[in-house]
């Protein structure tokens, strides 16, 4: 019997501590979780300013592409943050930008089931200010068989990193793309194989924006940043088995 | 009492599971039927009846032309044949792989089930993976339903059965094995999904917008007299024709003009649609699926090898 109520009062206990957070967007158990975990119960704010776009239901799971757009929001980021609240493999990329970098950025990911896709910029208010979005899916993204080691010599074409710079008014684009399985250890005792780390610099080496990347991203990973003027750029990534690779965008 | 509440309970639930599809065979020319689905996406109203299925009464027996999306639709589709003919049916003819065109399969197991070698293949490899979202989309109505492969194959050629000389294409724009039926009697085109009409077109397994271009140009050439879209009305004019070639070009234009500005997906899946084309049905829909499907290859024709090797 006291066990019985013992249960109940957990029971009730839990399903409190797992509501949904006020004023969310996308009202997810999963907010304190990650508010604790990745924001370090840092102050934030659910903010209209920072755009979360997806597209309402992924066609392919694999490949799910998220952008973001805070080019409303006024002042300097110091990091970005994103994830996807109910996947295995939450964690997708945390930015480092400098001054140059224009408040935008578009990734593809992987997803296991519908959930919301959260954006945190940590702006030098000290706050965070999160977009979200919510994308529907089928699911099995994270798991299915991957689609670059089903082709013959894959390894041959490892780290070939293909893009463009685009004009966009006063400031630029990049679009990057590197062939990589990014194996995220969830398929076919395949261990964990993906890129990890990249950093865009300006001609001279100089850090314009430092990027760790999480096993979410999907194969052959796809990246677009903006970037203020028309600068000629590098980008470094290395993975997690320290292969490095380079790659110059004119 | 438990159990003869569970029993009702299931009876009940059974009965309306067959809520049955419905199908009113339509007859379109000499011999031949047609039974036209919606042009809504799958629900779990319609059942996955959202295809266009047809027969032709010819002197030996029944020829089927797609399956449609289920064994219930099966069933049903071989249930409306019996209330225009006493023929049995002696050929089954599968436009493509896709699923809401090849699951009514089981219902005509006793026949010969023909299609061509690529869509055999393409069902293997895909068969299960479609069928378990289409359980997933439309729900009860599946029930039963598993793939079953064609027994058949078919190539280009003229296949007569039973006074209907019926001449088989052999294309690939829309998945890259797509068998068109023009009945050279009646000059009836079974376009299967090359052609959407009023609803927008799919791109799950195409080659690329440039091949289904052509063909479209190969099938406008034939002397047909009236055109069974895979999907949308019944038309005897070039209308169809006209829509997808003005489809596929504006589709195939913004592509690729997306991928010069270097847009990304969001961006592209959020492009205006033109005003021309509002009524055809799900053009935001299917934008969104061929950004998945095909921006990546626009993309590729607009950027460089950027690594030093």
């Amino acid at each position: 019997m006291n066990t019985r109520i013992i249960y109940a009062l957990a029971l009730t206990l839990t399903s409190c501590w797992a509501h949904a957070v006020e004023g969310d967007p996308q009202p997810s158990v999963m907010w304190e979780y990650f508010h604790q975990r990745l924001l370090d119960n840092a102050d934030f704010v659910f903010d209209e300013a920072v755009k979360v776009s997806v597209p309402p239901f992924a066609e392919d799971a694999r490949q799910v592409p998220i952008e973001v757009d805070a080019r409303a929001l006024p002042g300097k980021v110091e990091r970005v943050m994103i994830w996807a609240e109910l996947n295995p493999i939450p964690q997708v990329l945390t930015l480092y930008p400098s001054a140059e970098l224009e408040k935008f950025l578009a990734v593809r990911i992987r997803v296991e089931q519908a959930t919301p896709i959260r954006a945190a910029l940590l702006m030098d208010d000290g706050i965070w200010h999160v977009g979200s979005a919510r994308v529907e899916a089928a699911g099995g993204g994270c798991s299915a068989p991957s689609v670059v080691r089903a082709q013959e010599g894959w390894e041959d074409h490892l780290g070939e990193i293909f893009g463009a710079r685009f004009k966009a008014g006063d400031n630029s684009r990049l679009r990057l793309s590197v062939s990589h399985p990014m194996d995220n250890g969830l398929v076919d005792s395949i261990p964990e194989f993906y890129v990890n780390q990249a950093e865009l610099r300006d001609r001279s080496g100089a850090v314009l924006a430092r990027i760790d990347l999480f096993s979410a991203v999907s194969e052959n990973p796809t990246l677009t940043l903006g970037i203020k003027g028309h600068p000629e750029t590098q980008l470094w990534l290395r993975d997690n088995n320290g292969n490095e690779f380079t790659a110059d965008i004119p | 009492m438990r159990c003869l509440l569970i029993f009702l309970c299931s009876s009940i639930l059974s009965f309306s599971a067959w809520a049955d599809y419905q199908l009113t065979p339509k007859k379109i020319a000499e011999n031949t039927w047609l039974l036209e689905g919606s042009t809504e996406n799958f629900n779990f109203e319609n059942g996955g009846n959202i295809v266009n299925a047809a027969f032709i009464v010819t002197d030996t027996g029944v020829v089927v032309i797609d399956t449609g999306p289920s064994l219930a639709y099966g069933k049903a589709l071989r249930a409306a044949i019996a209330t225009v003919t006493d023929k049995p049916v002696i050929q089954v003819l599968l436009t493509h792989h896709h699923p809401d065109h090849v699951l009514g399969n089981q219902a005509f197991a006793d026949v010969p089930i023909a299609a061509l070698a690529g869509s055999k293949q393409l069902l293997q490899e895909q068969g299960n993976h479609m069928a378990e979202n289409m359980y997933r989309v439309v729900g009860d109505w599946m029930r039963g339903t598993e793939v079953l492969l064609p027994s058949q194959l078919v190539e280009a050629g003229v296949l007569t059965i039973g006074g209907h000389p019926l001449q088989l294409l052999s294309l690939t724009g829309h998945t890259g094995a797509d068998l068109v039926i023009l009945d050279q009697r009646t000059g009836v085109l079974f376009a299967g999904d090359l052609v959407f009409y009023q609803r927008a077109l799919a791109t799950p397994n195409t080659p690329g917008l440039a091949a289904w271009l052509a063909d479209i140009d190969t099938l406008e050439k034939l002397p047909w007299t009236l055109i069974v879209p895979g999907h949308g009305p019944l038309a005897s004019d070039a209308q169809p024709f006209v829509q997808m070639r003005d489809y596929l070009t504006w589709l195939d234009s913004a592509l690729r003009e997306a991928a010069q500005t270097g847009m990304d997906m969001n961006q592209v899946l959020r492009l205006p649609i033109p005003e021309r084309f509002a009524q055809v049905s799900l053009t935001r829909y299917e934008l969104i699926r061929t950004v998945s499907h095909l921006y990546p290859l626009y993309e590729k024709q607009q950027w460089q090898r950027l690594d030093q090797d």
